[in-house]
């Protein structure tokens, strides 16, 4: 079913951890069902929350009652927006005017603005009472017209979403680098493309987010049990909305089932939990349903290019773009406007052009909030850069592949600058081009053309390539908002010596099946030379553990650089304390001539000297008498990674804004069935480069998994409104995700370009960018080639597009037009 | 005849339960709720995840499309009975080599139904393999190491 | 997901199951239980009493006669029916029953709750509709037959009344059929679908198109006069988020022009 160029090794004992496909620590508990995921905890007299939700797109509330609901016998009681309004501040807003004016809370307050939002939270002793209670509740609506096509959003007339921000316009900004009239002036040709859609849609973790939540009345503490992927974030938010401080949140998370970023904007429903915890003296326990998620939760950026003009040389090679980004964020900015400028980490996707112009807008909706979904903002102005090359290709009648060759970055010039002051680390992407080629057999698609054609199909092939740039510099978020006081990143571990000598690590990040347990526990493994075995990793995250700082958590592809790094520094202190120590136990021998072996720290030239670890967390912990008052020796060792950043010209909007930058390039080959517009991918490749590898085969299984989900996106996930703004995708049902029969063959192949960047020489990974997506659609088209000529101008193309491409190919929008430079 | 609760009988993983039940209650949630078993998932409510799955008297079935008191005098099986004590059965460890998980939120389901498919075919085809688990959503994995994971199970 | 307060009911006889449908109008059989628990999920549909049917015995069983008819009881599940030696007398049914869903819906979902549902997308309603299959339909005043055409009725209704219980269905001898739709992927819910019968005449019934199977009898099995015969039904059928109508009324003659293929190859 798949072949691979990565062999998954058997483990060696004696090699390097780092490196082997070591099997998860994480996996002995979860195939037996021992995971503890949020809603399996349970509390003593816990009530069940249960939302009442919007069924309009848009209208007034002109009235709220929760009297019978809360007469209902077993019903322990109700929150309303109103008492959200008067207990807590609005939501910080991360956008400059006018989007700063919106004023977010944790409930509908007086309006609601997409269908399925929350407006009463009900309740009580059991989920299906809290269900029921919420039948009672009462409320009157004044609906208006929803606004649903961003494209509309600023029309006259439109009805406005925000009052205080007095118009459907969130932000604004116009990203310009180089010389525009001189690259189109020095152009052959221009391709003019009216429009470009990126479609709404996200990763739909198994799991949907929840809470249970403890308000401790005497400390005033509220210890949060859940499933956000983002700590940080969600304290940095939550704190001054509640007036609390940020220590009162405890926020504890033990097995995530998947987050791919959908699961970092739920502190509104974790405010929500907490003013009812502290309200009702009780235990409240949440627990999202699929329909409420997929109505409310974490869209991902759905983005229109319009007006997209490519100065092009006839050879094929590009010079520059200039296009206008329409962003459409749905009712609420709840980690938007980041999404502005995240797009700018990839700013030139894989291509030479140093000459661009995005002018990038972003608008309300009466849709559901949009926040990050896997590959946030890259994959979207990713996708938009490789539809480019490959309608440039289709236009000139270029070859694809030889139009990227002559237009990707090469190996020689990396690391290399972007036009706006990005650093790509390292990566050779004509070879991985050529391994994905290879892996598919390309040299001889003709022939499988061919044979396509004698069963009556239409075959197509198609590249995908993209970055998964990781470890971000918040400073890029002062280009959305001058005023912002965040910068840089960081990410935290703790690794200690116990009393009894075990090796015991903490992390500061939230995994939802990313293997952090194990890959932290073979950099250690590694230091400490000893097994992963003897390493014991914490599973989850606990604020109490004092091992996480602003930007902790599991998110943006970069715990293989922020995560082990600190992991990396945690240890090698340790390791020099463990010398330390030893060299004073020893009677004054220096730290060079120690080494660590097999559990123990010994004298070089005298192995029979050694100390086992056991000895030194005992001496340390409960036998430290005698010890020089100078040691400076805790065995206990806190480390904080800072990568390496300025923060950015906001001006120029110029700066290096992520770290790492791990490649992938796919190949697709398709088969149409004209009469129907049903296809099947027939074959498959994933070439990926995400620098080191720590653990080969969870690197892959991220790639996998990733492809995937860009396959799904690209067939058939759709988050679809009518022009009512009502959901018609709402549940599994109608939104269907890749299930066991609908996968292709799929050969996987990998370079490691080291990052120089980088402690481990590692680059953060698992987003992927969605080069699934790109690559299906340039194989759409190719397959239309010759049947239509359709440009395929929308990210997801399901059978009746594909049908309705071939039977109105100039129909519906995508138009192209090619003028002389 | 028609009554709104019942005591029901279970046996689940060798144990037998006895408790008064709504007739109301989904299977799944008297599991998960009333008894603690709280291996097996909800990943959705429209019957269409599979992360609910487990045998019935022998039978793979979505336990979210059953009501509990219609287990009334069954013998159930869910993933907390596959391993014996700490010991890994054949196919738990095949999961853990193949890594055909990854945040094991569809494992307790996706085992169900490969241990099913193997107790009906025990040495399947690719396409078989397919088949029995096309009730099981994963997210996370892309499927592929699930198949080499069962399949080398059964060998 | 959770249910609304329901009462519950498990008869173990056919005449008991009647007894308690009569008694309340607000009584529902509850048969697999893949398409109305989840009705009561969403609560789009509340029953306030199910009366289950499987503990009834009478109402399983596939039953194969001398003369090639074989009796499908109504409890029958998808599983029960593709393991069948006797329901390969008709094989496609058999083929049809493994593409619905996944094994976990076929080993509780039944043939009788799949057509008394008589969901537009629903395999089974065009597939005995093409098939020429009666229903034997039995109440308190005792049991009666009646063709396809006379049991579905609209959208989620059929010709059992309050108080009654489909027993079984009935499909004549035959064995040139087929079936042909496009899927929300594989084995997935139909967007369009098409089974055709070629035993002594032609006949195609469409589903998805109609609040019932649209069935029409072409004058030959040739493509042209396939497709003429769904152009002269004057089908308008539904748009919705995976199909226009204008797609779907496409699929339908594409549909049926390969369903009415393969029931050759197969004949």
């Amino acid at each position: 079913m798949t072949s691979t160029t990565v062999a998954p090794e058997q483990v060696e004992v004696g090699k390097a951890w780092s490196g082997q496909s070591v099997p998860r620590k994480e996996d002995k508990r979860l195939v037996q069902g021992q995971g503890v995921f949020v809603d399996d905890i349970k509390r003593h007299g816990m009530g069940y929350l249960h939302f009442v939700r919007s069924p309009y797109a848009h209208a007034h509330i002109t009235s709220i009652d929760v009297s019978k609901a809360e007469e209902l016998p077993g019903v322990y009681g109700t929150l309303t927006g109103e008492e959200v309004a008067a207990l807590t501040d609005p939501f910080f807003q991360i956008s400059s005017a006018p989007g700063a004016n919106v004023k977010d809370f944790s409930l509908a307050v007086g309006k609601v603005r997409f269908v399925g939002e929350a407006i009463v939270a009900v309740v009580a002793e059991t989920r299906e009472l809290a269900r029921d209670a919420s039948e009672l509740v009462e409320i009157e609506y004044e609906p208006i017209d929803a606004v649903v096509d961003a494209r509309r959003a600023r029309d006259p007339g439109v009805p406005t979403i925000h009052e205080d921000a007095g118009g459907n316009l969130m932000w604004h900004g116009v990203y310009e680098w180089g010389d525009l009239d001189a690259a189109f002036a020095e152009a052959d040709r221009v391709v003019k493309i009216d429009q470009l859609h990126f479609h709404r849609f996200n990763s739909t973790p198994l799991e949907c987010d929840g809470a249970l939540v403890e308000f401790n009345k005497g400390t005033g503490q509220w210890t949060i049990h859940t499933n956000n992927q983002f700590p940080g974030f969600a304290a940095i938010m939550m704190g001054p909305a509640m007036r609390t401080g940020l220590d009162r949140l405890r926020f504890v998370t033990q097995d995530i089932g998947g987050g791919f970023g959908n699961k970092i904007t739920s502190h509104p429903q974790l405010v929500v939990c907490c003013l009812l915890a502290r309200k009702l003296g009780r235990p409240i326990q949440w627990t999202e349903w699929r329909t409420d998620f997929h109505l409310s939760m974490s869209h991902g950026n759905e983005r229109w290019f319009l007006d997209t003009e490519v100065a092009v040389k006839s050879d094929g090679t590009l010079l520059g773009f200039r296009t206008k980004a329409l962003d459409d964020a749905g009712a609420w900015l709840r980690y938007e406007p980041l999404g502005g400028v995240i797009w700018a980490q990839v700013t030139p996707g894989m291509y030479k052009w140093r000459n661009i112009r995005v002018d990038f807008t972003q608008v309300a909706t009466n849709k559901a909030p949009v926040s990050p979904n896997r590959g946030y903002s890259r994959m979207q102005h990713l996708w938009f850069t490789e539809r480019v090359i490959d309608i440039v290709a289709h236009e000139l009648d270029l070859d694809p592949v030889e139009v990227r060759k002559r237009n990707y970055i090469k190996v020689e010039d990396m690391p290399y600058e972007t036009p706006n002051g990005c650093v790509y680390d390292s990566g050779d992407y004509a070879q991985m081009l050529d391994i994905g080629l290879e892996l598919v057999d390309h040299a001889n698609i003709d022939q499988r053309r061919a044979d396509a054609q004698t069963r009556g199909k239409l075959l197509g092939v198609g590249i995908g390539s993209t970055l998964d740039s990781g470890t971000n510099n918040f400073g890029q978020s002062r280009m959305i908002n001058p005023e912002l006081q965040f910068s840089g990143n960081n990410e935290v571990a703790t690794v200690k010596l116990d009393i009894f000598g075990e090796i015991v690590v903490t992390l500061g990040t939230t995994p939802q099946g990313q293997g952090h347990e194990t890959t932290a526990a073979q950099v250690v493994a590694d230091i400490l030379k000893c097994s992963v075995d003897d390493v014991n990793v914490r599973a989850g995250h606990d604020s109490y553990w004092n091992s996480h700082a602003g930007f902790s958590g599991t998110y943006a592809s970069q715990f293989a650089v922020t995560g082990l790094s600190a992991v990396k520094g945690a240890t090698e202190m340790l390791a020099a304390e463990i010398k330390k120590l030893a060299g004073a136990v020893f009677g004054g021998v220096p730290e060079e001539a120690l080494e660590l072996a097999d559990g123990t720290v010994r004298i070089k030239d005298n192995p029979e000297a050694a100390l086992p670890f056991m000895a030194c967390g005992a001496i340390i912990n409960a036998n430290n008498a005698g010890l020089p008052e100078d040691l400076g020796v805790t065995l206990n060792c806190r480390y904080v990674y800072r990568p390496p950043f300025q923060v950015p010209d906001v001006e120029r909007k110029f700066g290096n804004l992520t770290l790492t930058y791990a490649t992938q390039i796919h190949v697709a080959v398709i088969e149409i069935d004209p009469e129907t517009g049903y296809y099947d991918i027939v074959d498959y490749a994933a070439v990926d480069d995400c620098g080191k590898r720590i653990n080969p085969q969870i690197v892959e299984g991220q790639v996998m998994g990733a492809t995937a989900q860009a396959l799904g996106a690209a067939v058939h996930e759709n988050f679809v409104y009518d022009e009512d703004g009502n959901l018609l995708t709402p549940n599994f049902y109608d939104y269907h995700v890749p299930h066991a029969l609908d996968m292709p063959p799929l050969a996987t192949g990998s370079l490691e370009s080291p990052s120089p960047f980088t402690p481990l020489g590692t680059k953060g990974m698992g987003e992927g960018g969605g080069a699934g997506i790109h690559a299906v659609c340039a194989a759409v088209q190719d397959a239309l080639r010759g049947h239509g000529d359709a440009i395929v101008w929308d990210s997801c193309n399901p059978y009746h597009r594909v049908w309705e491409m071939l039977n109105d190919p100039k129909g519906a929008g995508g138009t192209v037009s090619v003028t002389d430079g | 005849m028609i009554s709104t609760e019942q005591t029901i009988t279970v046996t689940i993983n060798g144990t037998t339960y006895e408790r008064e039940v709504a007739a109301r209650k989904l299977l799944i949630h008297f599991v998960r709720d009333d008894l603690d078993l709280t291996g097996s998932h909800i990943g959705c409510d429209t019957g269409n995840c599979g992360a609910c799955s487990m045998l019935v008297d022998g039978t793979l079935v979505k336990s979210c499309m059953m009501l509990a008191v219609q287990a009334d005098g069954a013998t159930v099986e869910t993933v907390e009975g596959l391993s014996d004590g700490d010991e890994l059965n054949r196919l738990q460890a095949s999961f853990r080599e193949h890594h055909a998980l990854q945040c094991g939120y569809c494992t307790p389901g996706m085992l169900m139904s490969a241990t099913a498919l193997l107790r009906e075919k025990p040495s399947p085809s690719d396409d078989e393999i397919r088949k029995a688990l096309q009730g099981n959503i994963c997210r996370c994995t892309g499927y592929w190491n699930i198949f080499e994971a069962v399949k080398a199970a059964a060998q | 997901m959770l249910l609304r307060e329901v009462g519950y009911a498990r008869p173990s006889s056919l005449a008991e199951a009647i007894e308690l449908l009569r008694a309340d109008d607000g009584a529902r059989a509850l048969a697999g239980g893949q398409t109305l628990i989840n009705v009561m999920k969403a609560r789009a549909g509340s029953p306030d009493a199910l009366i289950d049917l499987n503990g009834i015995d009478s109402l399983r069983g596939i039953d194969l006669a001398a003369d090639g008819t074989l009796s499908i009881g109504a409890m029958t599940t998808y599983s029960e029916i593709v393991a069948s030696a006797e329901a390969r007398a008709r094989p496609i049914i058999g083929e049809v029953c493994a593409q619905i869903a996944d094994v976990q819906v076929r080993n509780r979902g039944t043939i009788g709750g799949n057509i008394c549902t008589n969901d537009p997308t629903n395999h089974l309603p065009p597939l005995m509709a093409a098939l020429g299959a009666t229903m034997t339909i039995a109440g308190a005043d005792g049991e009666r037959t009646v063709t396809a055409g006379e049991f579905f009725l609209g959208v989620y209704l059929t010709a059992v009344a309050q108080g009654e219980v489909l027993t079984k269905v009935t499909v004549p001898a035959g064995r040139g059929d087929g079936f042909a739709a496009v899927t929300l992927g594989v084995d997935g819910t139909c967007i369009a679908s098409a089974a055709a019968s070629v035993n002594g005449s032609v006949t195609v019934a469409l589903g998805c198109v109609d609040a019932v199977p649209v069935v029409v009898e072409p004058a030959s099995a040739s493509a042209d006069d396939v497709r003429a015969a769904i152009e002269a039904a004057g089908i308008d059928p539904p748009s919705d988020v995976h199909a226009s109508s204008a797609y779907r009324a496409h699929l339908s003659q594409v549909l049926a022009v390969r369903a009415v293929n393969q029931a050759q190859g197969a004949a």
